[in-house]
């Protein structure tokens, strides 16, 4: 027993010994593969931070509806396109043809989180300057907080014009110091004025990379944001000097490419007419970077004949084919006429690839053959586009097939990123804002507070590039339509011009995400919409079921359901209708 | 394959490959303790019994000796013994183990007695060993036989239905892991069982072979299991192999075989060529009848492939060229063939695919009779002071998909020798090579502690279902020997299964697992023993696989990509341990300190990608042969593992073997938690009274044992805890970085707030009570072991999704913020009798009803969702009160008959005639997203099975019925089979033939239309959700085992073969193929999106032992 007990406690107390000399440190394990907020407060760091919320533009991660790119609600609720493939095919997009959103679409939550997700990034930017290290100068921290602030102001402008009233988040809050509590009960276009306002003031004129925001893209934008408000003097007043005197960031004077088409081709990235872009690039490591919230945006069934194949999205609209029709004179059909009888382009919907089909011989805006794939025309280098052999389901989609934005058969593989199960993933810079937009938007300006002549200016300015013949769609060695195009007389009064300039912006800025955020701004878009759907239902009857604009509705998009749980209906109010 | 067995049988029927065998281990393996000879004195015969007569081959051993015999086919035997007290030590398998004074007798006769009652049994917890009769927890084991004839690769699988209280949702598939569930889910992560092999602990026991296996221990409650402390808040499954016994003896060899065949079955019925064309043109008709088409017509429908005319006409071809629905006089075949291009570098690809009249059936070109072996050759002994157990096994089983294999070789070696008398050393030692083939989905994860070891082999558009979902009157292959495919248009975007699969083919992963532990013990004095133990997990991983160039498809990848990665994961345990063990009189005093150190896993992996090698021959393609430049890439990940320092210690207390007291307590510190919440203390008391031993109870015979215990503790978890969760972290990589110099091809890095740390965490507990009864009565002959339990689990960690103006692309901080109860009853009940002296039966009936409910949840998120699939809105939806992964969504009281009943009913979007009708649960007249509501429980209320063994002289017959009752299924199939605009064009099931028309009204499938809206294919609804009871006959075996009287003759003390049947029917009604259906993660499960079915298989066995 005596021999027990002695065991016994040595036992013990060995094992007593061990276990306090294993200390605490044995379950310290740092973590692997990520940093400490404290590693990037180098200039490196901060910069790392700041690629980061331009990483964001495209909404990586998200949603195909939530890029800035806004092909879904700017183009599809604008009427210019609808959601194309079939009908079960991402069918959650089909309510934004319809105006059917509901609180709880996970689209529109998409969106809400992605452009916070941007947000998020800037402010961490702003956050991580107040520890930035001794290392980065004076002049570097400004640099960076102004671009950091740019950015910031574009998201809350997506996010302005997409849901109206949202919580506005300053680097001040986050996570565990009331991010949660801050109320969506502010207009915060003051906010988003602030933003660009402190970017034109300390951004430089040109910058030593050319996807940087400079201090022409936040006056442009800034000038962008007044033209919303409407405060058209202010706005003017910015678009002049944007004009006058504006450089890309890269040094180029602002300028209208020679040739239209060139604004959505990889290899013409960054030219005289980018204001500000999202920069894409193929075979850099993950498809996140090459456009992915396009892949989709492509003809269906192509084969090797046609650019990557998949999935039929993003059909352009009967009624955008029609708005090209052109009177003899090459002017548009201003009263609307192009919808009726002939003037109606002419389709192969219901026809076949094998059977025959001309195509339309009428007079039509160049820019058609840019804008919209159709039947018998050239489809950039890749051949004639075939019709129904590259429409997934034409009774759903229409017979047309989106051309912006599609890669050449000549850069198959080099501009695009096979690395995924698609060739859709491509390099072409998306441009936020290009120069022919801000003709356009200083060309509403003009209207409302300046001179219609300076209007009257702006707009053909954008028209003769359209006109020039370099440019047009060629087939067997001649343009591939009928291409007619002229510049306009100086308008002769308001209305006149309104109406021009509104329907110049329908042509030339088609499919880029722009339409529908235009009407709700003109307060036109319960009658442009639901006379849309009147027209296209009649034509898709399956597409377009059940879809009515509601005004006082429809302009926003539903705050997220999902939102108002996590953070209380005393927080986030929902907007008006749903 | 019946060739085959024969020839294994010739092979090692020769004596001469078995001593080449012999020799090659006992020279190979050096840890093998030699035999010695001994001296002898007198002779002493005898004869060996037991209740069923002689007892052949038992093992006859003189005490402190290595002096040893066997009996002969009549139980006798003959030994040498010497000394002044010689005694035998006598043991058989079977048997107890029996120790005779041979005193100066010349001629024993021994009885042995029987230890096939489950109450009498030896059960292993890891840390220590006790007599089933002292337990005071909720613990179950499984014998290995029961393991052993279940022909599946993973020892999990074979668990199913072996515990009450155990619930494993598995797969047909080779190599995957399952979902194992120990008395529900105690959290919304991480609820995978801790296994503990030789009492090394281990998160996946994919490496070993059944035959090694030597007992199986389920700890079901906290009084069992939280010596195990942190990491067995889901149960802990103890597993111990074979280790050969400490006895005098001669070297025995084990074989064990099993070869097989499992049969794919018969597909889903899906629409035939014909059906498929005139259902189209129905749809038409629909569309026409609801107004959503506008003129009366047949133009535009799946690509003009059956014309335009008022019935369709099936084509001959479908596609040439670039035409479409030719009939056989417009094709000139001759001449296309010097068209035919199927290679995109040789120009435009021209495909000429004709027409399968008579359908393609694409489940059976996918599929395949898929033949099964394994093999396991064991060599076992030992001394009075040694003893090992060495194994050879081979697995090799064929998936029933094509090109989906498995094969897995292992070798154990278990050994212990005395280096003194009082000092012991032992090691335990498996090595296994596992390789698969071509797998679907995902295999669980090998090492850590965060992992759900769930199977994703059922995720969209995999091969099973692109089975049903491509057009039969698509070929397989084209006019040319080519591929055929949906290139052809008109049939959407189904990709030809075969062509994917054959692409597969070469596409592999191999693992070499190194598991085991070597140990020392030390007997301070005889009840004192320190033991020190250093084990652990090493895995080395390779993979590759391959992506080709298609052509055949309507979307076709038109890259060639070539991947492949390696890495390596290394878990250790270090044990030291003090155990106690002292009877007083009737104080019995068993007890247990420890301290332990380990670490999850730590490791490296490294894995790179190229495109389009010059040539595309595999062995031609590497890394290094693709495409020099941008395309090609490269990545690694780095981890340094969880660790734990845990201190624990455990007494027990018998009191006159009636009364008995247990406690245990454990106290651990893991580096997921921050110094403040570093450790927790996890204590479990639990008491147990034999009633049997009462003087009271001697007057009631028919009791043979009866016991009450109950038990009350609490166990830490943190399974589901992210290791870093103390961090805030920021992160880049590829995917973050932007292009910032408009290179088009190449960025800057960018970084984002990965993830917000929460220093706060702390412990999950679970609180787990358990009152039980463990009996035997009629002398043993009905067995009953019951249990009521309940498991509280509080402070559940979860990742709260963060709001979005946080910015979601940071994890979210796991926080202790919800509360679950899973509670429930284990039944076990077990009659054993003979029926006549010749015929004896046992049938073993378990049960177990469980109970699940989320709790609470932070009251400021009342619920959250999950489970995506290509309906709109989430399918699943978690929230207090209701079960977790409750299927959430409308509810479809009907189909609406007319206009008129829609205009009466309350307003819902794209309502209709033959459209769904949904349930206005809140009555405001209109159906919103507030009228949805929970549509059922993937949880299954009770599982059990009923296992029956006959045996009649040499024959034993060996059945097993499974049930699992009271589930739901979200049959997500239905989406793609039911409804023609959700893929319009692909294959479509025979369910749509009895679909709402204007004179069919009585039936629940919806019109088959072209409208996809609310009140049609896109949402969440009760039209999806089944139910998912079933019962099936898991395995029927016939055996025979050779009378030992043949057996002498050839040398030869074991000789059994069996014919068995797997799987061989299933009572369901559930559509689908399969009612298993798990999930990758216990917040989303049992969504059937294309499950590899569990199929029925047969099986011929053979063992034998000399």
């Amino acid at each position: 027993m005596k021999t027990l007990i002695t065991k016994g406690t040595l036992t013990a107390t060995l094992l007593m010994a061990v276990s306090f000399a294993c200390t605490d440190k044995f379950l310290e394990v740092p973590a692997t593969g990520q940093l400490s907020g404290a590693q990037l407060t180098t200039k490196a760091g901060l910069d790392g931070l700041l690629m980061g919320a331009y990483a964001q533009l495209n909404a990586r991660g998200f949603s195909q509806s939530a890029s800035s790119f806004n092909w879904v609600r700017g183009s599809v609720s604008g009427g210019e396109a609808n959601k194309g493939s079939n009908s079960g095919d991402f069918n959650a997009l089909t309510p934004y043809e319809t105006y059917q959103l509901l609180p709880s679409s996970g689209e529109v939550n998409a969106k809400w989180n992605a452009m916070y997700e941007g947000i998020a990034r800037c402010n961490s930017v702003l956050r991580s300057l107040g520890s930035a290290g001794s290392d980065v100068t004076a002049a570097q921290k400004t640099g960076l907080q102004a671009e950091a602030r740019f950015l910031r102001g574009h998201y809350y402008f997506e996010l302005k014009r997409n849901f109206n009233m949202v919580p506005f988040i300053d680097e001040t809050v986050d996570y565990g110091t009331g991010i949660e509590k801050v109320a969506n009960n502010a207009d915060i276009w003051p906010k988003i004025e602030a933003d660009f306002k402190f970017a034109q003031d300390n951004l430089p004129a040109t910058q030593s990379s050319v996807g940087r925001a400079n201090k022409w893209a936040a006056m442009a934008y800034l000038a962008k944001t007044y033209l919303y408000e409407k405060k058209y003097t202010e706005a003017k007043a910015l678009f002049d000097q944007v004009i006058a005197n504006g450089v890309t960031s890269n040094g180029l004077k602002y300028a209208l490419l020679a040739n239209y088409s060139d604004n959505f081709n990889a290899a013409k990235d960054n030219g005289s007419e980018s204001v500000f872009a999202i920069q894409a690039a193929a075979n850099a490591g993950s498809s996140d970077n090459a456009n992915p919230d396009l892949v989709l945006n492509f003809p269906y069934n192509t084969g090797s004949n046609g650019p990557a194949g998949c999935c039929g999205f993003f059909a352009p609209s009967f009624e955008l084919a029609n708005s090209f029709r052109v009177d003899a004179k090459g002017l548009p059909l201003l009263d609307g006429s192009y919808n009726t009888g002939a003037n109606q382009l002419k389709t192969d919907q219901g026809i076949a690839s094998s059977a025959a089909f001309t195509p339309d011989a009428g007079p039509v805006d160049p820019r058609l053959d840019w804008s919209i794939g159709r039947r018998g025309i050239q489809y950039l280098d890749w051949q004639p586009h075939p019709g129904l052999d590259w429409i997934r389901d034409q009774s759903f989609a229409g017979p047309y097939s989106p051309k912006k934005f599609v890669f050449y058969k000549s850069q198959d593989k080099v501009l695009t990123d096979g690395s995924s199960w698609t060739d859709g993933y491509s390099a072409i810079n998306y441009n936020i804002i290009r120069f022919a937009d801000v003709l356009l938007m200083a060309a509403e300006c003009e209207v409302e507070v300046g001179s219609l002549a300076t209007a009257t200016n702006y707009v053909n300015l954008v028209r003769t590039r359209a006109a020039n013949p370099a440019g047009f769609v060629i087939q067997n060695g001649k343009p591939a339509a009928n291409y007619v195009i002229s510049n306009y007389a100086t308008f002769a009064d308001k209305a006149t011009a309104r109406a021009a300039v509104q329907f110049e912006r329908k042509l030339e800025l088609s499919g880029e995400g722009h339409r529908f955020y235009d009407l709700v701004r003109w307060g036109t878009a319960a009658t442009v919409l639901n006379a849309f759907l009147a027209y296209e239902s009649k034509l898709l009857p399956t597409a377009y079921s059940g879809g009515k604009f509601t005004a006082g509705k429809d302009e926003y998009q539903p705050i997220p359901q999902t939102q108002i749980d996590y953070q209380g209906k005393d927080v986030l109010t929902q907007n008006p209708g749903y | 394959m019946r060739l085959l067995i024969f020839q294994t049988n010739l092979i090692f029927m020769k004596a001469s490959f078995y001593r080449f065998l012999q020799t090659a281990f006992l020279g190979a393996v050096l840890l093998l303790w030699s035999l010695h000879a001994s001296a002898q004195d007198r002779r002493v015969t005898g004869k060996i019994t037991g209740a069923d007569g002689a007892v052949p081959g038992a093992n006859i051993v003189l005490k402190g000796t290595q002096t040893g015999t066997s009996s002969d086919a009549s139980g006798s035997f003959s030994i040498n013994v010497r000394g002044s007290s010689p005694v035998l030590v006598i043991s058989a398998i079977g048997f107890k183990t029996q120790e005779v004074n041979v005193g100066n007798q010349s001629n024993l006769d021994v009885r042995l007695e029987d230890e096939a009652t489950a109450l009498s049994e030896v059960v292993v917890t890891g840390y220590s060993t006790e007599n089933r009769r002292d337990v005071t927890g909720a613990v179950s084991t499984v014998k290995p036989a029961q393991l052993k004839v279940v022909p599946s690769t993973n020892v999990e699988q074979q668990l199913q239905g072996r515990v009450a209280g155990v619930t494993v949702i598995t797969n047909g598939q080779p190599g995957t892991s399952s979902q194992v569930r120990v008395r529900g889910f105690g959290s919304f992560g991480g609820n995978q069982p801790l296994y503990v092999v030789d009492g090394v602990p281990t998160q996946t026991i994919a490496f070993l072979a059944p035959d090694d296996i030597e007992s199986t221990t389920v700890l079901k409650d906290a009084a069992s299991a939280s010596i195990y402390g942190a990491r067995a808040a889901s149960g802990v499954i103890v597993i111990t192999t074979r280790k050969g016994q400490r006895r005098a003896q001669k070297l025995s060899v084990s074989y064990d075989g099993l070869y097989g065949a499992t049969d794919p079955g018969k597909s889903l019925p899906i629409l035939n060529p014909q059906e498929q064309a005139d259902w189209t043109w129905q749809a038409r008709k629909n569309d026409i009848y609801q107004g959503t088409y506008p003129t009366n017509d047949f133009k535009g429908l799946a690509g003009g492939q059956y014309g335009e005319g008022a019935t369709p006409v099936l084509p001959d071809y479908l596609l040439v060229g670039s035409r479409s629905g030719l009939s056989a006089s417009q094709v000139d075949l001759t001449a296309e063939a010097a068209k035919y291009n199927v290679n995109p570098a040789n120009g435009a690809i021209y495909n000429v695919i004709p027409s399968n009249k008579a359908g393609t059936n694409w489940y059976k070109e996918i599929t395949r009779v898929a033949p099964l072996m394994r093999h396991n050759i064991g060599f076992s002994g030992g001394t009075e002071s040694s003893r090992y157990y060495v194994a050879l096994g081979m697995q090799q089983q064929a998936g029933i998909v094509l090109y989906n294999d498995y094969t897995r070789y292992t070798l154990r070696a278990n050994t212990e020798f005395d280096i003194t008398k009082k000092l012991r050393f032992g090691e335990n030692f498996q090595l296994a090579y596992v390789k698969t083939k071509g797998l679907l989905g995902g295999v669980g994860s090998t090492l850590g502690n965060s992992t759900n070891n769930n199977s994703s082999s059922s995720s969209d558009e995999n091969e099973v279902l692109s089975a049903y979902r491509m057009p039969p009157i698509i070929p397989v292959y084209n006019s040319f020997g080519g591929y055929a495919g949906t290139a052809a248009p008109g049939f959407n975007n189904p990709r030809n299964p075969v062509a994917d699969r054959q692409a597969r083919q070469n596409d592999s992963r191999f693992n070499i697992f190194g598991f085991g532990n070597a140990y020392l013990e030390y007997d301070v004095i005889p009840s004192l023993t320190l033991r020190s133990s250093l084990g652990g997990t090493f895995v080395s991983t390779y993979y590759n696989s391959y992506g080709r160039v298609q052509y055949e498809n309507s979307e076709n990848n038109t890259t060639y990509t070539y991947n492949e990665g390696a890495g390596y994961a290394l878990a250790w345990t270090f044990t030291n341990t003090a155990h106690f063990k002292q009877k007083f009189g009737i104080h019995d005093i068993d007890a247990l300190a420890g301290i332990e150190a380990l670490n999850t896993g730590l490791g490296r992996n490294i894995d790179g990608s190229g495109q389009n090698p010059f040539s595309t021959d595999p062995n031609y393609v590497t890394i290094s042969t693709t495409t020099p430049g941008a395309t090609r890439g490269v990545g690694s990940g780095y981890s340094l593992g969880n660790k734990f320092y845990s201190l624990f210690g455990q007494v027990r207390y018998t009191f006159n073997d009636k009364y008995i007291i247990t406690g245990v307590v454990r106290r651990d510190g893991s580096s997921q938690f921050a110094a403040a919440n570093r450790y927790g203390v996890f204590p479990a008391v639990s008491a147990a009274w034999r009633l049997s031993s009462e003087e009271f109870m001697k007057n009631l015979p028919w009791v043979s044992d009866l016991k009450v215990r109950g038990g009350y503790g609490t166990m830490g978890n943190s399974n589901f805890l992210n290791a870093t969760n103390q961090f805030s972290l920021y992160a880049g990589g590829a995917g973050q970085g932007y292009d910032i110099n408009g290179t088009n091809n190449s960025i800057a890095a960018g970084f984002y707030r990965s993830q917000i740390g929460n220093p706060g965490a702390k412990w999950e507990t679970n609180v787990t009570s358990n009152i039980g009864i463990d009996g035997a009565f009629f002398n043993n002959k009905l067995e009953v072991v019951l249990d009521f339990w309940r498991r509280d689990t509080k402070d559940l960690l979860y990742q709260l999704a963060l709001p979005g103006v946080v910015g979601v692309r940071s994890g979210a901080p796991f926080k202790n913020l919800a509360s679950m109860r899973n509670e429930g009853i284990d039944i076990l009940v077990t009659n054993r009798g003979n029926i006549n002296s010749d015929l004896s039966y046992e049938v073993t009936a378990i049960a177990g009803f469980l109970n699940n409910k989320i709790v609470a949840i932070d009251p400021l998120v009342p619920y959250f969702y999950g489970g995506g699939t290509r309906l709109s809105g989430n399918v699943v939806r978690n929230e207090p009160g209701h079960d977790l992964s409750s299927f959430y969504g409308y509810k479809v009281i009907g189909l609406f008959n007319s206009k008129e009943e829609v205009a009466a009913a309350p307003q819902q979007d794209g309502a209709g005639p033959g459209r769904f009708r949904y349930a206005d649960t809140n009555g405001d007249g209109k159906i919103t997203a507030d009228d949805r509501q929970y549509l059922g429980s993937p949880i299954p209320k009770m599982t059990g099975s009923i296992t029956l063994t006959l045996k009649y002289k040499g024959f034993d017959l060996n059945t097993n019925l499974y049930t699992s009752l009271g589930n739901k299924i979200f049959n997500n199939q239905r989406w793609f089979t039911d409804f023609y605009p959700s893929f319009t064009g692909a294959a479509m099931g025979a369910r749509v033939k009895d679909s709402w028309l204007p004179t069919h009204t009585n039936t629940t499938v919806p019109i088959f239309e072209s409208a996809s809206n609310f009140s049609t294919n896109t949402q969440p609804n009760s039209y999806y959700v089944e139910n998912g009871s079933y019962a099936r006959m898991q395995y029927l075996t016939l055996g025979y085992t050779f009378p030992s009287t043949i057996l002498n003759k050839i040398n030869m003390n074991r000789l059994r073969i069996s014919l068995s049947a797997t799987n061989l029917f299933t009572i369901t009604k559930y559509t689908g193929m399969d009612p298993g259906v798990g999930g990758s993660a216990d917040t989303n499960f049992g969504i059937d999106v294309g499950n590899y079915p569990v199929q029925r298989g047969y099986n011929v066995g053979l063992s034998f032992g000399f």
